[in-house]
């Protein structure tokens, strides 16, 4: 008696029709859940959502997905109390609103393969059971069902994937005490290297390297197991897209197809959660000002539908991501003549070069702000929030062809490979994905044009300012500084005079206080093996200064 | 519990969703339904107009909530306009109040089917009807 797959071969409609759904109402409680924390505590739109997710419930129970229509059945309930209650209207209930719309989304696209639905839904729901004060309450049918589920697929000998959800907060708290641990470790090693130089080589001592130099090891394991956890699929974020590019197309009266590849890809929740905005500026921009209109289209050969790629690839220890059109590729000669008008230097050979102008701020806004009512595509903010993450972002386009931009990002943030510099008896950390070169400083290389440092690196000119005046140490210089490090930031090269190279180091990344200021050259610090704190450079804020001494 | 068999007929599906429409096209072509004519609109407007083009349909299977005319809607209009009145029209909702089930009996349907149904629901349904339609024996 199996009536719960009598519409099983509907899966994929199922999924098609579903998704859109859990993902406008993912969106909307994280427009709530910003509205909330900024004070705005009103929940009238939410009343749609309940409809949403009893239809989601309803279509969840027809093909007998039990763990989504569980997840649906919670969120409705949570949905009703903060309709009915507005003492109810909490971060906490914001944060469980979120997290379950986020999780239906997921176990909606996965619902092809019920058996990795698993213990997630059952979880989440007894949260929000707990959060509303019903935890005793039967949930009757899900519940059932889920159960049998379970037994079904323990009878089946299926390897039942234990996922758990965690709080993001936890697996931050996890890192921050094996930073603690890091900085711990090197006091052992400093004690080692004390008592070797006191009483030279031992049994004991032997004893004692190995002990340390295991732990080095199984600290280095632990990193990578805990950065493992924080990685998410990409997929959460491409998985927005879909509903936001139908919509805009059929605004701009095109046709376009959104293709995705690599949706498996994993990065870190801190950089997914800050994609989101720099992709749909790409994709606007893809779609707007890329993709031709139909006609054009036809009558230069090309289908009438035009394709949008959206592609994610893991390179090493980086993530690359490629928005690409198949339209009809940059102007150069608009971008050059914009540029002029503009008064910036206009390369007039370099195709690059002009193609590298349309991420200048200002560029990209001024003439999209006029052509396409208030729609202000800004490319120069997706570069912007690019650079920020510690990334970087280039385009790539033929004339007719379409364009393409590449951005490549860290898998984290959450530690940092840094090169360790010196300024003025300070240790700062350098992010390496943005050093291009370090270099030592030959008498009679540095060059003083305009009061302004130059030098020559790799035939061209670049800017090079000096570490200690930039980072405000205060220390009178006596002798000129040995090396300097070439930051980059997209197209843009800086370079930093300092005192000493110390090394490369991975270094757990720690806020900053805000108070203490300076936000343009400093992005966070971290506490080095030594137990010193340092300052992480800004890198990409360096390399944009507009004026540096 | 057994129930009496229903045979193929003639039938209108209105809802919006495409997935409901793949459902109900499963419970037409299979078991004791298979053979049926399955017409399908995707909004109340398309409905009513191909209830107005089939008087001979067996029963029209409408969903309540629906952009472009409901289910309500298209019932009250078919009252007003007096189309077809003799075909059976059943409301599919997914929670439905008795006010609700109470405005649409006033409005002319026979029955309710509620969402999450399975195949055999929509059977029985159909069943029950044409038990009821049956000449007297």
């Amino acid at each position: 008696m199996d009536h719960d797959n009598a519409f099983g071969e509907l899966i994929q409609e199922y999924i098609a029709e579903s998704l859109p759904l859990a993902e406008a109402v993912t969106d909307a409680f994280l427009a709530l859940e910003r509205r909330w924390r900024d004070g705005d505590t009103d929940a009238a739109d939410a009343a749609g959502l309940k409809g949403t997710l009893h239809t989601l419930k309803g279509n969840s129970a027809m093909m007998g997905l039990a763990p989504i229509q569980l997840v649906a059945h919670v969120l409705e309930d949570l949905t009703a109390r903060i309709l009915a209650d507005t003492a109810a209207r909490t971060e906490a209930a914001a944060a469980l609103l979120v997290e379950g719309s986020g999780l239906l989304a997921d176990l909606v696209q996965a619902a092809a393969n019920p058996a990795a639905l698993g213990g997630a839904a059952e979880e989440y729901a007894g949260r929000v059971r707990v959060h509303l004060g019903t935890a005793g309450d039967p949930v009757g049918q899900p519940l059932r069902l889920e159960r049998r589920n379970i037994e079904r697929r323990a009878d089946a000998g299926a390897d039942a994937s234990g996922t758990i959800r965690v709080d993001f907060r936890r697996l931050d708290t996890m890192l921050e005490i094996f930073g603690e641990a890091m900085i711990e470790r090197s006091a052992l090693l400093e004690v080692y290297r004390g008592l070797t130089a006191r009483y030279g080589s031992g049994p004991e001592i032997a004893d004692l390297e190995r002990a340390v130099s295991a732990l080095g090891a199984t600290m280095k394991r632990l990193e990578t197991a805990l950065m493992q956890t924080r990685l998410l699929p990409i997929a959460t974020v491409f998985g927005r897209f879909g509903r936001a590019v139908r919509d805009l197309a059929r605004d701009e009266r095109k046709r376009v197809r959104l293709v995705t590849e690599g949706d498996d890809t994993r990065l870190d929740k801190t950089i997914l959660d800050r994609l989101g905005e720099p992709l749909v500026h790409l994709l606007s921009n893809a779609i707007v000002h890329g993709v031709e209109p139909e006609a054009e289209r036809v009558r230069v050969g090309k289908p009438p539908e035009a394709t949008v790629l959206l592609r994610a690839a893991t390179l090493a220890d980086q993530v690359q991501i490629t928005v690409a059109d198949d339209g009809r590729g940059l102007d150069t000669d608009r971008i050059v003549a914009k540029a002029r008008a503009l008064g910036l230097d206009a390369p007039s050979a370099d195709r690059e070069a002009i193609h590298a102008l349309i991420f200048v701020p200002g560029f990209s806004t001024a003439e999209q702000v006029s052509t396409v009512a208030g729609r202000g595509v800004g490319l120069d903010a997706a570069a912007a929030a690019i650079h920020a993450l510690g990334g970087g972002i280039e385009v790539a386009s033929e004339p007719g062809r379409g364009t393409s931009f590449t951005l490549t990002l860290p898998l984290t943030l959450a530690i940092v490979r840094s090169l360790i510099v010196e300024v003025d008896e300070e240790r700062y950390a350098v992010p390496l994905s943005h050093v291009a070169e370090t270099v030592r400083l030959e008498p009679g290389t540095l060059h003083e044009i305009n009061s302004r440092g130059v030098a020559m690196w790799r035939g061209s000119a670049i800017h090079v300012a000096d570490g200690g005046q930039l980072l405000g140490t205060g220390a009178t210089r006596t002798a000129p500084r040995n090396y300097y490090v070439v930051l980059f930031a997209g197209p843009r090269r800086r370079g930093l005079l300092v005192d000493r190279l110390v090394g490369h180091q991975d270094v757990v990344v720690k806020g900053l206080d805000p108070t203490l200021g300076r936000p343009d050259v400093v992005s966070g610090a971290t506490i080095l093996g030594d137990g010193r704190v340092a300052c992480i450079l800004d890198a990409a804020g360096i390399v944009a200064l507009r004026e540096v001494a | 519990m057994s129930h009496a068999t229903p045979r193929p007929g003639t039938f209108l599906v209105v809802d919006d969703s495409a997935l409901h429409h793949q459902m109900y096209r499963l419970i037409f072509s299979k078991g004791p339904l298979a053979g049926s004519t399955v017409y399908h609109a995707m909004n109340g407007r398309e409905g009513y107009a191909l209830l107005a083009a089939h008087p001979e349909l067996t029963l029209v299977l409408l969903d309540l909530n629906m952009p472009e005319m409901n289910g309500l809607e298209l019932l009250s209009r078919r009252q007003a306009e007096g189309l077809h009145p003799h075909v059976p029209v059943v409301l599919v909702t997914t929670e439905s109040t008795p006010e609700d089930e109470a405005r649409g009996r006033g409005a002319g349907a026979w029955d309710y089917l509620r969402k999450p149904f399975q195949p055999a629901d929509v059977e029985r349904l159909i069943a029950r009807l044409q038990a009821e339609r049956a000449p007297a024996a």
